[in-house]
């Protein structure tokens, strides 16, 4: 026999209901599959010279010139001063301040169904800034530590998501520069 | 006559992985004929408005569910206002009821709020959903999820003050054999310690049973002055009144990141707690109150929970939980209802089940291995995402 309904996924009658139950007539149980999928052309607004000058490898934040704090991920307006900031160019250097180990992904867009777990994300205090930066720490996770001294690393292949086009990585001992 | 709201009423359905012969609208249904056989009603002619609690127009594939319920439990034509708020959707719903009733713009609300979180979806798409309420900009596309956010922050709490897994284990098997007391409960368990650290690692230090469930579910509250509870809600005389006395609400950044240097703790159940407390005329919770429902997202979180709402020092969390003093026979029991790692939460009702909770404590109406002895006022703590906001209700028996 054919299905009727396409997205049916299974009917479930029960032999009998609960003695006294109110919903005796209701206890049938059809379900059917559903889906919604959407695309969007989505701007990356006032924040899009950030994700631009990651192309060029360099790492940009935004400095606000009333309280003078650094915002990095960048905020093209500071919610202390409520005053337009202006973009700062930082060294891409910084210290892990905390950080998880992720077993399972979010899945959220093509670069990160295409990690392996587990992987490591690293909240980063990059020299220079007030904030921390989170992204992906690519090292062991026996590796990452708080205090850990890392770096943006920037991608050659094409992503996805221009967010990708950095990483961060651990500063080998001999990068180190001397203070 | 005292604008000070009372609960007249209470509804809920059972908290379920699946409810799979319920929709959305039945699950509400159910609850609203608890809370009608609860107040001893024929039905809600009297009641003159209604607030929907609930959080995902994706997970419920229905925008505008407000009107739907609404015209479900037959409320048309009354006023209906949704809440939102994340994981505070519950609690923020009450709050906007109490001032409701405060104001003078009803004398009478009924706050209902249900979610289907459970396996209407497969766990891939629940954690993508998840993840669109953090930042998406920023944390979603670097692919950090809540479990990651949260446990970013426990490994702080640990690095900063010695919190250790064995301590926040402890909450996760509490919770879990607290649940075992509440007929409602989604997963009671009865576990050890060793076996929530040797359940399989998630986003570490949080392990499989570290983390809450996933659930379908639905509750709902009848909030009324005094005067209209005695005159339209032949319970309401039968039992002791509680009042839910004061509301506080906190609010922090989104993402982790921007409260540094402060990672171990979180800033809006503070300034939540503080108002409450205000308002409640709290000085010394951990006496002046009798039990409360914490938001166990993680069970580290109420660790963090504790010191926050004023209960211990800072850094005083960790090795207090692993005393017992929260425990159902400790000085302050909390979570008596399982929790969210235990009874479950389905986002939308999830609030509104923590209040209910503490509220039939204080009626002296829970099963007896799980009921608090005199318990006069009651505290809940409910946030969104990673407590960006922050809600805490008092409840208080007075009789
Ligand atoms: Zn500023």
């Amino acid at each position: 026999m054919t299905e009727k309904v396409r997205s049916k996924i299974d009917i479930r009658v029960p032999e009998s209901a609960p003695a006294g139950d109110a919903w005796a007539q209701f206890r049938g149980v059809e379900r059917i599959a559903m889906e919604l999928t959407q695309s969007y052309k989505y701007s990356l607004g006032k924040y899009s010279r950030f994700f631009m000058e990651l192309e060029n490898g360099r790492f940009l934040a935004t400095r606000c010139h009333g309280c003078g704090k650094v915002y990095a991920p960048p905020r093209p307006l500071c919610p202390n001063c409520l005053a337009v900031t202006d973009w700062v160019e930082l060294s891409g250097e910084g210290v892990v301040k905390t950080y998880s180990v992720l077993r399972f992904s979010p899945g959220s867009n093509d670069d990160v169904r295409a990690l392996e777990t587990p992987y490591v994300l690293a909240y980063v205090l990059l020299d220079g800034a007030d904030t921390l930066f989170p992204h992906l720490l690519k090292a062991a996770p026996d590796q990452a530590h708080s205090g850990l001294r890392v770096r943006v690393a920037y991608s050659d292949e094409p992503v996805h998501h221009p967010i990708h086009l950095m990483y961060f990585v651990p500063v080998a001992d001999s990068e180190r520069q001397q203070p | 006559m005292s604008k000070v709201p009372v609960i007249a009423a209470v509804g809920v359905t059972p908290i379920a992985s699946e409810h799979r012969g319920s929709n959305l609208r039945d699950l509400m249904a159910e609850a609203v004929l608890d809370c009608l056989a609860d107040a001893g009603m024929d039905d809600l002619s009297a009641v003159e408005q209604g607030l929907t609690s609930y959080e995902s127009d994706h997970f419920n594939l229905q925008m505008t569910l407000g009107a739907i319920l609404h015209d479900t439990i037959g409320m048309i034509p009354k006023p209906n206002l949704r809440v939102e708020g994340g994981g505070a959707t519950g609690a923020l719903a009450l709050r906007a009821a109490w001032a409701h009733i405060q104001s003078g713009l009803c004398d009478s609300i009924l706050v209902y709020g249900c979610e289907k979180n459970g396996r209407g979806v497969s766990s891939r798409t629940a954690n993508q959903l998840f993840a669109l309420s953090a930042d998406v900009d920023w944390e979603m596309m670097v692919g950090g999820n809540y479990t990651g956010f949260y446990a970013a922050m426990i490994r702080a709490h640990m690095e900063a003050y010695g919190t250790r897994e064995e301590q926040f284990a402890h909450v996760a098997a509490r919770n879990r054999r607290n649940a075992g007391f509440n007929p409602i409960a989604q997963k009671p368990m009865d576990i050890s310690i060793d076996d929530v650290m040797n359940s399989r690692p998630v986003a570490e230090p949080y392990k499989l049973f570290d983390c809450s469930l996933l659930s379908d579910g639905a509750a709902c509250v009848l909030l009324s002055t005094e005067e209209w509870a005695r005159e339209h809600c032949p319970a309401f005389d039968k039992r002791a009144p509680v009042y839910f006395t004061a509301t506080g609400c906190g609010s922090d950044t989104m993402r982790l990141g921007d409260r540094y240097p402060e990672l171990t703790n979180f800033r809006a159940k503070r300034t939540a707690a503080a108002q409450a407390y205000a308002m409640a005329n709290i000085s010394d919770p951990m006496r002046e109150i009798d039990v409360a429902e914490l938001y166990d997202s993680y069970s580290g979180v109420e660790i963090q929970a504790v010191e926050d709402l004023g209960f211990v020092e800072r850094g005083q969390g960790g090795p207090s939980v692993a005393d017992g003093i929260f425990d159902l026979d400790g000085a302050l029991p909390v979570n008596t209802s399982g929790g969210l790692l235990g009874r479950g939460a389905p986002v939308g009702a999830t609030g509104i089940l923590q209040a209910i909770e503490v509220v039939q404590q204080l009626w002296g109406a829970v099963d007896p291995r799980r009921q608090v002895a005199k318990a006069r006022r009651a505290l809940t703590d409910t946030h969104a995402g990673i407590a960006s906001i922050s809600v805490v209700n008092i409840f208080e028996r007075r009789d």
